[in-house]
């Protein structure tokens, strides 16, 4: 009788393993005399990784892509008209006519993209942009598309992408989480955007603090203890331990029990390397300020974006960094003009110090920024005053840089006026294929067995987007 | 249960089969004919005959327009060298046959023409050609192109092969589709002397491998086992004493039978099936609002439990409890109406912008879970297509949501989408509400009366001006008694009494569900009849009545006693909870992708005692705890681990981690904080409120000493110390839940405030008590592992206080008073002691 890898690494994946681990864990198997081990699953990556982790920036709510990364002269043109073609048979909500987009666009550096003046710091940085204009997803509310985006499934509780990462590849520091969320929004979906569903769960996203925190409130629950000092938690760690030991010895040899007794001293290692993470006064003043830490306008993101380069240098394999707000954020059904210059300027310089620095300490090469919302919005005008606009997941931008992706580029269109993908489009399932892609793992295999056959995070689609690879 | 029902499938008659093989599949041929499955077996039934073959400006429509079109944006993936999705375009009998989606044209119906439906880009999942749509003149004369038959060269001449033939007739022989019989208990050779079946049927294979099971567990762990697996709480010191002193020989059997009395099994049991009802006190997916009645249903399955519903009684009325003739017991019939919550309590995306979309998702969520949860089955996975695994059609499926598409589920369907409530109120309640409302009304017409009598006294209006209030003309007597009158109706209209409604179903409009080609509600195929699966009918499926919706008629077959699935699927379950793990180890799936019995026989005899006894649960905790298998030690056997690691055979009882609900309730328990009201509501939100809107602000509150089963399960949200032990996801079923070993779990139970809080209640009760250290430890040792502690451990104990102690007085500058240190000192012994594998685990 044979304990499948599987189950063994459901039953006493001790900290937070992964398929890639697993040789790891069969040297602990003291017990598991025959270990069927499947050599498809344990070779992991499946192919030579391009980047080794992930920093995706979530901007909560839909960020315009005509008002950004996404210029459309013609709608520039054509304010105030009728779109000329048929809107989606979906809509979230009616629209009106044709609203330019308020802001001016310049063209920056070699590449000559042009980005909006909303983005004056991320558009110095635009040679090092792989920018998607061609998204599109299925969903027209943030809770489905939001799900859709992290999960790949708008209907069904699915695997977070963080979660199928760390699940194919683990982590590279045994002390600290492989897969944290820094701030998430407890909203539409809330902790089913980084659960890991019916994956074990220890490939659960670790949140700090949530969307309605500040970011320097962001801690990971449990880590400290109140009471006790290190010695005497060391003494009563110890007893424990010896309770444990105890235990285990009337049971005979047993993987979780043994799991169990490792788990704490894990435990206790992460209460250390955690706050040390997070202890931003390490970083210099200069990196502070290309941050933004120093602002007030920037200051809460901006930590969320300096907490992220620390876990990256760490070792953490995925962290996501939300910017939400109690509102929804980018969401300008009206107040386009003030909400989106608001939000803009929060995110603006954080994002271009994260990118500078990832850059100058040479992460960037193996670190996958990605950037982008749940979806766009429409071209087309919502509310009073010619100045909103709706949800809109049939043509949007999403953003990539470095990992291996090719950089001062911009990939597939929307029509003249944004509303559709046009060109090389790119569907949510297809930019989770790329991205596991891009670690080194095929999206096709790369699958769970669960309630009866084997799940992916692109379900029965997606398609590795080749054009973006550098 | 009458005698009306369909057959079951026929069993133990090898000649008949043959027979009926053939019988059935033409039957099923036919059938798949008359109700279409959107399969080719339709599509060569309607190929174009050679009497209407297409005409020569046809075929130069087709030439000219349609071919070119469809080699210059299709061939490159759908043609002779690519055919994506096993799709191929450039021959007739490709394009009938159709793809993985099902045949990709229904000549002379475009909206039933997957083809159609991906150039059209109506459907976000299926968009072609992928990259651009077609221009709108494209689209018309392809759509026109299939409207007039789809008229090619080879039109009449081409055979199209079915894509796929779902052998229904061999499906039948898969053993979970086959009526279980009762097999003879083993006898002869050590099982001779087995009082117990369970155990002659485990010896068998146990005698075969020559292995010899582990003996009898002791008192004081056999209790311990016992009363966490039938109460979910740690047996009480006194409790342990009462069953040590009893040495009669049916000591045991007292205290599973007190266990099974007490009110907590029906909290611990109800729990179990919670799990199975994905039951939730919010709604999760997009729109996260409370089910604010929802703890109505939760009552009613502890309730159920406790009574030993028997369990055919206990589907029935969750699946059609607002179909049975309850008379005039009006509690009796709103607790059935309550009971249709099962049906109600899945996560919903209240805010689709589809309405169709909506309404399918949820009958699909409805499908899926009556699928897994009461027949192992997973139907779900037919809806798109027919299930790869499992002889179940996509049109079984679509026979099945027929029913729930007749069944009103939503009150509403724009969102915020509302999902049904029913009013139960009882009759005094809406006796009471009545008379309110006859105070309001009375309330009214006295102000009304005061104002016309009023008025009639005021001099006529002089000059042309109305004036603009006219009350303000009555003398201030009068405007001050309307004042007082208003205030007085406004106050009888706040409190109103609200009457209690439940969150379930009801019968909607009675409609037959068309199949959703590709799953797609905007490729609809033909209707197909709302009908049981064929798999488990015989060849003639019962028609189900037009003027409801079928689910009692769906619920009584489901609980015939010779189903195949329903009594097996819920023993295994039973089995599951007590052992840890199933004899069908795939507990919520017993299709050909599940895992066959490790113990068939004993399945199959369980399942037949099961309806014998009444479906009484009750009746199989007694069978099983009474087993020697269940009251097997948890030691160790090298020989018995090399031959058995898993343990199979049951040669032992296997240690298991408690699940996260019963560690809090245990450690509330041994803190002495442990409220045990039953029941209730402890939801601070009210009513399809929104838990999380997007201010991402909790309102969502865990501080609360009640029995962890009422503690609010908020989908998106869980409590986060159920969610680091594996409780269950909440948003769908789970019967087999995971036990993971994780960090966290560790930094919970050495940091966390509630651990804190509740081991310093333990330290105090301790330090309150008279007593030496030694007696200290032995009362914590007995409250938490049931057992006194050894001379080592009492050992290691004082010494750790000691040490603590001088640690503490080390580090303080400014050292606190004794007392202090020493609270501080147990309370970290508390928290060690229940922190430790002994307290979490049961053996």
């Amino acid at each position: 009788m044979t304990i499948s890898r599987r189950q063994l690494l459901q039953q006493c994946s001790a900290g937070f393993g992964s398929l890639a681990l697993a040789s790891l864990l069969a040297d602990d198997a003291i017990a598991a005399p025959s270990l069927s081990q499947d050599p498809a699953e344990t070779h992991l990556p499946h192919f030579p990784a391009k980047a080794k982790r992930v920093i995706f920036l979530f901007m909560k709510g839909g960020p315009s892509h005509m008002d950004t990364f996404d210029y459309k002269p013609q709608l520039q043109k054509d304010d105030h008209k009728q779109l000329p073609f048929d809107k989606p048979r979906v809509q979230f909500a009616p629209t009106g006519e044709l609203l330019a987009s308020p802001w001016k666009f310049k063209r920056y550096g070699e590449s000559g993209i042009a980005v909006s003046e909303l983005f004056p710091h991320v558009a110095e940085c635009v040679d090092d942009l792989c920018i998607i204009n061609s998204m599109h997803g299925t969903n027209p509310a943030h809770g489905g598309a939001s799900l859709k985006l992290h999960t790949g499934s708008d209907s069904f509780v699915r695997p977070s992408m963080g979660s199928w990462v760390t699940y194919g590849l683990g982590t590279e520091n045994q002390n600290l989480p492989g897969f944290i969320t820094i701030c998430p929004t407890l909203a539409h979906g809330g902790t089913k955007n980084w659960s890991s569903a019916f994956l074990p769960a220890n490939y659960s996203g670790t949140p700090l603090g949530n969307a309605s925190q500040s970011s320097e409130q962001a801690r990971v629950k449990y880590i400290h203890n109140a009471q006790l000092s290190r010695n005497s938690q060391r003494l009563q760690l110890d007893l424990i331990q010896s309770f444990n030991n105890k235990f285990l010895d009337t049971t005979g040899p047993d993987l979780a029990l043994e799991a169990r007794i490792k788990s704490f001293e894990l435990a206790f290692r992460m209460q250390t390397e955690m706050p040390e993470a997070l202890e931003l006064s390490q970083e210099s003043r200069a990196t502070h300020a290309s941050y933004g830490t120093d602002d007030p306008v920037t200051a809460d993101f901006a930590r969320q974006c300096l907490m992220a380069r620390r876990f990256a240098e760490r070792g953490v394999r995925f962290v996501q960094v939300t910017h939400s707000n109690s509102e929804v954020q980018w969401d300008q059904h009206g107040d386009l003009r003030k909400g989106h210059v608001q939000n803009a300027a929060e995110v603006d310089k954080p994002i271009a110090g994260l990118l500078r620095d990832l850059k100058s300490r040479g992460l960037l090469d193996d670190t996958l920024v990605l950037w982008g919302g749940e979806f766009g919005r429409t071209p087309t005008c919502q509310g009073k005053g010619h100045d909103g606009r709706d949800h809109n997941p049939e043509g949007f931008t999403m953003w990539l840089a470095g990992g291996g992706v090719r950089s001062g580029i911009q990939y597939g269109a929307t029509d003249d006026y944004g509303y559709y993908a046009a060109v090389d489009k790119v569907h949510i399932h297809d930019l989770h294929a790329t991205l596991l892609h891009l670690l080194g793992l095929d999206h096709l295999r790369l699958t769970h067995r669960h309630a009866g056959r084997d799940f992916r995070l692109t379900d029965v689609a997606g398609e590795v987007v080749q054009g973006i690879i550098a | 249960m009458s005698n009306k029902l369909p057959m079951l499938t026929p069993r133990r008659r090898p000649r008949l089969v043959q027979f009926f093989s053939r019988r059935l599949l033409l039957t099923a041929m036919s059938l798949a004919i008359l109700v279409s499955v959107g399969t080719a077996v339709l599509s060569a039934d309607e190929t174009p005959q050679k009497s209407n073959r297409p005409n020569a400006e046809q075929i130069r429509f087709f030439e000219n327009t349609i071919r070119p079109l469809l080699a210059s944006y299709c061939y490159d993936c759908h043609g002779a060298d690519v055919q994506e999705s096993e799709l191929r375009l450039d021959t007739l009998a490709g394009i009938l046959t159709g793809g993985k989606g099902g045949t990709s044209v229904k000549p002379g119906k475009p909206k039933q023409s997957l083809l159609v439906t991906a150039i059209g880009y109506r459907d976000n999942e299926l968009q072609m050609p992928p990259d651009e749509k077609l221009s709108d003149r494209q689209i018309a004369d392809l759509t026109r192109w299939v409207e007039m038959g789809a008229p090619h060269p080879d039109s009449g001449t081409v055979k199209v092969a079915p894509r796929t033939t779902l052998d229904i007739a061999k499906g039948r022989t898969h053993w979970a589709f086959q009526t279980p019989s009762k097999p003879k208990v083993p006898r002869g050779g050590p099982a001779d002397s087995i009082k117990n079946p369970v155990d002659a049927f485990l010896s068998a294979a146990l005698t075969e491998q020559e292995l010899q099971p582990l003996g009898p567990a002791d008192k004081r762990t056999l209790i311990r086992r016992a009363t966490f697996d039938l109460i979910g709480l740690p047996p009480t010191p006194v409790e342990i004493d009462a069953f040590l002193a009893d040495e009669s020989d049916d000591a045991f059997g007292r205290v599973v039978d007190r266990l099974l009395d007490s009110p907590h099994y029906g909290e611990r049991w109800g729990r179990h099936w919670l799990d199975i009802a994905r039951y939730a006190d919010s709604n999760g997916l997009d729109e996260n609002v409370a089910h604010g009645n929802a703890w109505r249903y939760r009552d009613y399955v502890v309730g159920s439990l406790n009574q030993d519903k028997p369990y055919d009684e206990f589907v029935i009325e969750q699946l059609a409890g607002d179909q049975l003739d309850s008379g005039t017991d009006v509690s009796l019939r709103n607790e059935r109406l309550i009971a249709t919550g099962f049906l109600a309590l899945g996560p919903k995306v209240l805010a689709e912008v589809d309405e169709a979309k909506m309404e399918m998702d949820i009958v699909d969520e409805q499908v899926d879970t009556i699928g897994r949860s009461l027949m192992g089955l997973t139907l779900g996975c037919a809806r798109c297509h027919d299930h790869k695994f499992d002889p179940i059609g996509q049109d079984d499926y679509y026979g099945l949501a027929g029913i729930f598409k007749s069944t009103r589920t939503m009150e509403s369907f724009k969102k915020v989408a509302k999902w049904q409530e029913n009013l139960i109120a009882l009759p005094e309640e809406l006796a009471r509400k009545e008379k309110h409302e006859q105070r309001i009304s009375e309330k009214k017409s006295q102000i009304e009366d005061r104002i016309a009598m009023a008025k009639g006294k005021l001099a006529p209006p002089t000059g042309e001006t109305v004036p603009e209030d006219l009350e303000k003309r009555f003398p201030q007597e009068t405007q001050d008694e309307l004042k007082q009158l208003r205030d007085e109706l406004k106050k009888l209209e706040k409190s109103t009494p609200v009457l209690p409604t439940a969150m379930g179903v009801v019968d909607g409009d009675i409609a037959d569900a068309a199949v959703h080609l590709r799953g797609s509600h905007l490729t609809l195929g033909d209707v197909v009849p709302r009908r049981f699966p064929r798999v488990l009918c015989s060849d003639t499926p019962p028609s189900l009545p037009s003027g409801s919706s079928g689910r009692l008629e769906y619920a009584r077959w489901l609980t015939t006693p010779g189903h195949p699935l329903t009594a097996r699927v819920m023993v295994n379950r039973i089995w599951r909870w007590h052992f840890g793990k199933g004899l069908v180890s795939t507990i919520d799936n017993f299709g050909l992708q599940g895992q066959p019995p490790t113990h068939p026989k004993l399945l199959d005899w369980l399942a037949v005692r099961f309806v014998e006894e009444d479906w009484s649960i009750k009746a199989m905790h007694r069978l099983i705890m009474q087993s020697a298998a269940y009251q097997r030690s948890s030691g160790f056997d090298s020989h018995c681990s090399k031959v058995d690691p898993v343990n199979q055979l049951y040669w032992r009882f296997d240690v298991r981690r408690l699940e996260a609900e019963t560690i809090r309730d245990a450690l509330l328990a041994t803190s002495g904080t442990l409220d045990r009201t039953l029941g209730g509501n402890l939801l601070a939100v009210k009513n399809r409120d929104y838990l999380f809107d997007h201010t991402s602000q909790d309102k969502s509150s865990y501080d609360i000493r009640r029995r962890s089963i009422y503690v609010p399960v908020i989908r998106n949200h869980l409590y986060d110390m159920f969610q680091l032990f594996d409780y269950t996801d909440a948003s769908v079923l789970n019967g087999n839940r995971n036990t993971s070993t994780i960090a966290p779990q560790a930094l919970f139970l050495m940091n966390s405030k509630l651990v804190i809080d509740l081991t310093t209640a333990m330290a105090d009760r301790l330090l309150d008590a008279d007593g030496t250290r030694k007696e200290r430890v032995t009362q914590l040792f007995l409250e938490a592992y049931g057992r006194p502690p050894t001379e080592d451990e009492l050992t290691r104990a004082d010494l750790f206080l000691t040490q603590f102690v001088e640690l503490s007085a080390q580090e303080k500058e400014d050292p606190q008073g004794d007392a202090d240190i020493t609270q501080q000192a147990w309370q970290a012994l508390c928290q060690s002691v229940i922190s430790s594998s002994e307290f979490i685990y049961v053996r």
